[in-house]
């Protein structure tokens, strides 16, 4: 992969889009995190739905950050982004929140992006990945250009996410607000995780 | 495709209890309720008796949510035919037109209510919710504080209020939202921890020592509020932790941020209990809260 270049993965992709779509009322946002070691290139390989709710406000989503970054060492990670669906379908624009949230994760990523979800986009049968990136260029966050943003196997990645609504699966995702609401709730989703490996077809290994 | 009778082998009597428990509390499972009561109204119309209106309603709205305009057109086709000058299914009439995004012929309908009945509350807050719906968040946030002007009561359009002021970032004018609920509303601990959560986010000494009283008043409230039991925790750490308390207020804020680690651990060891897939969570709890707990000593 080459210096500036996203690689968005399979899993991440899909946990976002269950994520927008559980939610089709409310903002919600997440979390972008990489396996990979820090490089020109970042490979975005999972990630962790947040909040559904009142995200501007402070002390969950800090409990959030937190909690995520003491899992991601646990679990060889770093954070590497910063996803958000706004409630408002027509208008995908990052809010402030989004932008100063992603600025904390600069802080300590230097190649951070920052993923909006253009909700207008969400629709079955749609051939453009719903998403627009922002990148940390000039001391702000500038659009990416579409063509350092991979997509590997997106056929696949959209039937996979077919298929997770048709056999109900969607339903399994969990966001740290429904851990909160009840906290046997797993919020690194790792039977989701599991199911969705399971459908990423063998022949491709690594995803 | 097997009916929902078969499928969860309930009774049309039990499904008809069912939406009547969740139109009393305020539920919005629309896949469900449109599930239900489709059935409902297709196989067991007869035996509903009046009943059948408020379920017309109630199925009407819910298949607006979920897309399904086939089958809210039907029921409002039998709502006009029964009660053809009522406000109240040209209203549904008006939310329907909204669901199509017909915007300014949904506003003609609510603004002729409101000329034959000035008072009506209801046209009213659908005009709110349109500008809200088109992203107009400031000439909501302006209609609604009219509106409160004149129905000072309506719970419903304060917290409407609390939740526009915070996604403009406005944390004082919420947290005056909040304060008008919390008042008529003092046994509600969601209030007071949404009051917490604000006074937190605005920040400052003053409004962290607020936000760890109305946290631990959400928890006297209901003690299983995990974001109250939190926001204690993170609250009662961060004042701990300011240069700026006397030696007594850390002292306090300490034994308040302990005891509310010790009741985090507590509820997520027995949340762990058996369950195998949530260990990750319950093992990322623990090693922050002890992370925390050294840089505070």
């Amino acid at each position: 992969m080459k210096m500036g270049e996203v690689e968005l993965s399979c899993l991440a992709y899909a946990k976002m889009y269950l994520h927008a779509s559980q939610f089709p009322r409310s903002s919600v946002n997440g979390l972008l995190l990489s396996s990979s070691p820090a490089g020109a290139a970042v490979c975005i390989t999972d990630c962790v739905p947040l909040l559904h709710s009142h995200l501007s406000l402070a002390p969950i989503t800090q409990l959030a950050l937190t909690q995520v970054d003491v899992w991601c060492s646990q679990t060889q990670q770093r954070i590497v982004g910063y996803y958000q669906a706004n409630a408002c379908v027509s208008d995908s624009s990052p809010t402030p929140c989004a932008l100063k949230i992603a600025e904390k994760i600069f802080e300590q990523c230097n190649n951070a992006v920052l993923l909006m979800i253009d909700g207008e986009k969400m629709f079955p049968g749609c051939r453009v990945p719903p998403i627009v990136m922002y990148e940390r260029k000039d001391a702000r966050w500038a659009l990416k250009d579409k063509h350092t943003i991979m997509l590997r196997q997106w056929e696949e990645t959209c039937s996979i996410v077919n298929q997770l609504f048709s056999s109900g699966d969607q339903t399994l995702l969990v966001d740290f607000d429904s851990h909160l609401d009840d906290i046997t709730k797993d919020w690194t989703n790792q039977k989701l995780n599991a199911k969705i490996m399971e459908l990423i077809s063998p022949a491709n290994g690594n995803v | 495709m097997s009916s929902i009778s078969e499928l969860y082998d309930v009774s049309w009597e039990e499904m008809r209890d069912k939406l009547r428990k969740w139109r009393e509390e305020n539920y919005r499972n629309s896949e469900q309720i449109v599930d239900v009561g489709e059935e409902l109204i297709n196989e067991h119309a007869s035996k509903l008796g009046d009943d059948i209106w408020i379920i017309y309603e109630q199925v009407m709205i819910a298949a607006l949510d979920c897309s399904r305009d086939d089958l809210a057109w039907s029921c409002l086709q039998e709502l006009k035919r029964q009660f053809p000058d009522s406000h109240r299914v040209k209203r549904l009439a008006g939310m329907r037109l909204e669901a199509l995004e017909r915007y300014e012929d949904a506003n003609k309908l609510y603004d002729s209510i409101l000329q034959d009945d000035p008072t009506n509350t209801a046209a009213r807050k659908r005009k709110i919710s349109i500008l809200r719906a088109q992203g107009k968040s400031s000439e909501a946030i302006r209609e609604l504080n009219e509106y409160l002007e004149q129905f000072v009561g309506d719970q419903e359009a304060w917290h409407e209020l609390s939740e526009l002021y915070i996604n403009e970032h406005d944390y004082a004018k919420a947290a005056f939202c909040l304060e008008e609920l919390m008042m008529t509303n003092p046994h509600n601990h969601l209030y007071c921890e949404q009051y917490a959560e604000v006074k937190y986010t605005q920040g400052g000494l003053e409004n962290l020592e607020l936000a760890r009283k109305y946290f631990a008043q959400a928890l006297k409230l209901n003690n299983r509020n995990m974001r109250a039991l939190f926001g204690l925790y993170m609250s009662a750490s961060h004042i701990a932790a300011s240069p700026k308390v006397s030696a007594k207020v850390k002292k306090d804020n300490v034994k308040y941020a302990a005891w509310a680690t010790s009741q985090i651990s507590r509820a997520y060891q027995m949340a762990g209990r058996g369950k195998k897939e949530n260990k990750c969570s319950v093992k990322a709890v623990e090693e922050m809260l002890e992370s925390m707990q050294i840089t505070m000593s």
